[in-house]
């Protein structure tokens, strides 16, 4: 599969939630900033935008715990607090699967090269860390980690993750 | 995310409503240990109006747990609906916390 576009945006200025909806054709595209509150609005837009209604809830579930991962775990993890960073979404409809496109300008970090955490055993030993990205390797159809060539139009993305959700 | 206590007998009950995600699990944690913990009582959450969970929830279930495991005391959660019941199954949450469809089972199991 070929890399998704990467549209052409200028770097926000006062940090915010969500920075900007468009359609580019009939894929949504959100780009969302360096707050954390930028999960509950980036889950808004998709809900007002992409028609939801149409999936079982067990997808929509999936979308929302994914989308909930991986964009939380961006702002946590890869960006540096107070900072004009931000992460570009792209919603698509593709044959039997939703494909869920982020890219951010956070530090590289490919967060499919950990290792999978120890199982759920017992309580002593039960790991708290690294159950988001379990969870979206087991919840979606595929999950791929690639490093963006040169962006456009001042968005230079450091990740791109591609996540797919069977419909 | 809200909370509410109260006691069935000598089991506390926890009812959480809203969304485990980062944002609710900022919001309740505290109030969620320090309402399970310092009384090491035999504890039931009631998840029944929880609409998500994610691995933040996950991870404030389990260090809950662990720690009143620590104090000789079980905790059970039940009443989960099917997209929160699907992350508990997918991390094996079940394996070390006991999940319940009623109250009352739930209660069972944290005094037997």
């Amino acid at each position: 599969m070929n890399a998704p576009p990467t549209p052409s945006w200028n770097p926000p200025g006062p940090m915010g939630g969500l920075l900007l909806t468009e359609f580019i054709g009939k894929t949504l595209h959100l780009v969302l900033g360096n707050t954390l509150g930028s999960v509950l609005d980036g889950r808004r837009e998709i809900q007002r935008h992409y028609e939801l209604r149409l999936y079982d809830p067990g997808v929509v579930n999936r979308l929302d715990v994914i989308f909930e991962e991986l964009i939380s775990n961006i702002i946590r993890h890869g960006f540096s607090p107070g900072s004009n960073q931000s992460i570009s979404v792209l919603v698509a409809d593709r044959p039997g699967l939703i494909e869920l496109t982020l890219e951010d300008d956070g530090t590289p970090f490919n967060p499919l090269a950990a290792s999978e955490p120890e199982p759920l055993r017992d309580l002593e030993t039960a790991p708290i860390g690294g159950l988001g990205i379990s969870l979206v390797r087991k919840l979606a159809a595929d999950v791929r980690y690639e490093r963006p060539g040169a962006g456009n139009g001042g968005f230079a993305p450091a990740n791109r993750i591609i996540v797919t959700i069977a419909t | 995310m809200e909370m509410q206590l109260s006691d069935v007998g000598t089991v506390r009950k926890i009812v959480l409503a809203g969304r485990l995600d980062t944002t609710g699990v900022d919001h309740v944690e505290t109030k969620f240990g320090a309402a399970i913990v310092p009384g090491g009582k035999a504890t039931v959450v009631d998840l029944t109006q929880v609409s998500f969970l994610a691995s933040m929830g996950i991870r404030m279930l389990i260090t809950t747990t662990r720690a009143l495991s620590r104090k000789g005391a079980k905790l059970a959660i039940y009443g989960a609906m099917p997209g929160v019941m699907e992350v508990i199954e997918t991390t094996a949450l079940s394996d070390i916390i006991p999940v319940a469809g009623t109250e009352s089972e739930a209660i069972a199991i944290v005094t037997g």
